[in-house]
């Protein structure tokens, strides 16, 4: 085997102007899978942190029916309270549950007593938010000193677009007016803890309040919850904790209804768009590797049929003829790929020193490119298989070439 | 003598086992529609350690002839038996053992491996045989280099050395399996006068040495010359042959 091995290198090397060529395409190729996919990777896990560490939850519990009319923010599809209860016990009891926070949410006015708009509240315990949501005191501007508390009775806070649109600062006086579901109209009025950058809402129209203001604006005896917004220990028990909780609560007969993240963000769309799109370029690596290869020792074969000849008879087996030709696609693909991988991951390196800040909607967004080993390792396995795969014709070929024929070829 | 001309040769002077016996070997290539005879209905047979050469006009059989001898190719009919194996049964692979095993090869173009040095070309058809260990294959390697004088130029590549020299690293190539029979088609064609010899005598001290069988098909008078027994092919026919004083 290393015999063939040394035959196959040498063999690759011995037009080193062409083998060049054909292996810097294939190292560009792997160089665009890993900095498309580390930069893609990265803005996904980025913005998917973004939305369920400062807005929504990994996942969220809601009375049967609340989704559909999640766009109006209906008050009166609330959880009962034998729901809630065995929803936070079974919460409390689960330990992959890293937090949970009840929400109310609901429209209103809001007036600077010059001028109104509309707002979307949410209106939280402010210390089970930060847990369920500890990024979200990061998109609170100025320092928070106690993020348990970063919502206090008598307090909002206040969308960055609203604030600037309504000529507001810190410390002013607001009123908030809502329709409580019985039509029953009512208005309190805060004064603005902070501003927030916006996170969830296209219009930046999202602010916080607490939930005794949100019970004394709708004149309410008892919280009526929404939705329960739920934090896992770590993201990857997703999947299998929505199931669970599915089963619990989300079954044809429950009154409730479990989504996950995806469900509830248009984001969703978007990082199904990003693996879509490191798909395409996957396959642009597939399809650059299967023509380079190909053509390079379909090119080998034709210009070596004599060679072949002497080789087939002096003796050389016909499976060992095609081992040799499959090694010289094998080689060239594990170089490049090699090549790439090292060059891929050098700029991703140099991005990450220089980093990458930019806006998205209106979040700001830093990215830090890294691309998981696991991707690395896909990429490398593909090359190779596809090199391999590529050479196999013309290998075929080679090793079914008559020794008499191939000898008489000029 | 066959009906249609050709001769049943045997080399009686001394008691040998066949090594190769042909048995009214015809061969045919198609050329589109048309069947082209390249051997018609030829019987030989050939004992060991003989120094033969094939000759005759361009198209006469002679290069088809040994690609039968040397299982590159087959037989439309008859049999082609090799040392007691008959040769036009085997599939590619076998083929390809067979010759491994038994059979060397001079090329007139020499046709060594461009990317292995001297040292590796020689060595190569040993690799085909999983059973030489590493200290083996280089006692016969570097003792067959010494033997052809291309020792002290075992690192070089055959594009560093000149076509005499190639020419000799060829004939250790075949040589190093140390096969019953070495098959050189033309092998001085393409050689200078003195080289040519020299490549003869070689071959012939190898014949001495080892108890090779030397199979040529030439159009050169010098190896004609040296030729134990000689055949002349006509149109596919074995149209005369002549034994030799042997040497």
């Amino acid at each position: 085997m290393a015999n063939l091995v040394k035959i196959a290198l040498r063999n690759l090397f011995r037009y080193k102007r062409r083998t060049l060529l054909t292996s810097s395409l294939i190292t560009f190729g792997v160089v665009l899978v890993i900095v498309f996919g580390g930069l893609a990777i990265s803005f996904k896990t980025q913005m998917i942190g973004i939305l369920t560490n400062t807005a929504l939850g990994d996942l969220q519990i809601h009375r049967k029916g609340y989704v559909e009319s999640i766009d109006n923010l209906p008050l009166n599809i609330t959880l009962s309270a034998s729901d809630l209860t065995s929803v936070e016990e079974k919460l409390s009891n689960t330990p992959q549950v890293g937090a949970y926070s009840p929400r109310m949410k609901f429209g209103a006015m809001i007036s600077n007593y010059a001028q109104t708009s509309n707002i979307r509240l949410s209106a939280v315990y402010p210390e089970m938010e930060s847990k369920t949501c500890p990024d979200l005191v990061k998109r609170i501007e100025g320092d928070v000193a106690d993020p348990a508390h970063f919502v206090r009775p008598g307090e909002i806070l206040m969308p960055e677009n609203l604030m600037k649109g309504l000529s507001l600062n810190v410390g002013s006086e607001v009123v908030l007016v809502a329709t409580n579901k019985d039509g029953s109209v009512n208005g309190v009025t805060l004064h603005i803890a902070a501003m927030m950058e916006n996170v969830l809402g296209p219009s930046g129209k999202d602010g916080y309040i607490h939930i005794q203001d949100a019970m004394t604006l709708l004149r309410m005896d008892q919280p009526e919850i929404v939705e329960v917004a739920v934090h896992f220990r770590t993201f990857d028990q997703l999947p299998t904790m929505y199931d669970k909780l599915k089963k619990d609560f989300g079954g044809p007969a429950s009154t409730m209804e479990v989504h996950t993240w995806e469900q509830l963000s248009p984001f969703a769309s978007i990082a199904r768009i990003v693996d879509l799109l490191i798909i395409v370029v996957k396959v642009i690596l597939v399809s650059i590797v299967l023509v380079s290869i190909l053509n390079i020792m379909t090119m080998s074969v034709y210009e070596r049929i004599a060679e072949i000849g002497t080789i087939a008879a002096i003796g050389t087996p016909p499976r060992r003829i095609l081992l040799l030709f499959l090694m010289e696609g094998l080689s060239m693909g594990l170089l490049s790929a090699a090549a790439g991988t090292v060059l891929g991951i050098a700029i991703l390196l140099l991005l990450n020193s220089t980093g990458i800040n930019f806006v998205f909607g209106q979040v700001n967004v830093s990215l830090a490119p890294t691309i998981p080993g696991s991707e690395l390792i896909w990429t490398i396995l593909i090359v190779i298989a596809v090199s391999v795969f590529a050479s196999l014709q013309p290998a075929h070929k080679a090793s079914r070439m008559e020794p008499v024929d191939a000898l008489g070829h000029v | 003598m066959y009906q249609d001309g050709s001769i049943i040769v045997n080399i009686t002077e001394e008691i040998q086992m066949d090594l190769i016996r042909l048995t009214n070997v015809t061969k045919s290539y198609r050329t589109g529609e048309v069947s082209v005879p390249a051997l018609k209905g030829v019987s030989v047979t050939i004992q060991g350690e003989s120094f033969i050469s094939f000759i005759g006009p361009s198209g006469s059989g002679k290069s088809t002839l040994l690609n039968l001898i040397g299982c590159l190719d087959k037989p439309t009919t008859g049999t082609v038996i090799v040392n007691d194996v008959d040769v036009s049964t085997l599939d590619r692979a076998a083929g390809a053992a067979f010759r491994s095993r038994h059979i060397g090869f001079v090329f007139q173009n020499f046709n060594l491996i461009p990317v292995l040095t001297v040292y590796e070309n020689v060595e190569y058809p040993l690799l085909m045989l999983s059973h030489v260990p590493l200290k083996e294959r280089r006692e016969r390697v570097l003792k067959l280099l010494d033997k052809v004088g291309m020792h002290d130029q075992k690192d070089k590549y055959p594009n560093q050395i000149s076509g005499g020299q190639k020419q000799r690293v060829a004939i250790a190539r075949a040589l190093v399996t140390d096969p019953q029979i070495v098959l050189a088609d033309e092998p001085t064609a393409n050689l200078d006068h003195t080289t040519a010899f020299n490549v003869i005598n070689i071959m012939h001290e190898m014949k001495k040495d080892r108890g090779t069988t030397f199979i040529f098909s030439t159009h050169d008078s010098k190896i004609v010359g040296e030729a134990e027994i000689l055949y002349t092919l006509e149109d596919g026919v074995i149209v005369h042959e002549e034994i030799k004083n042997r040497k």
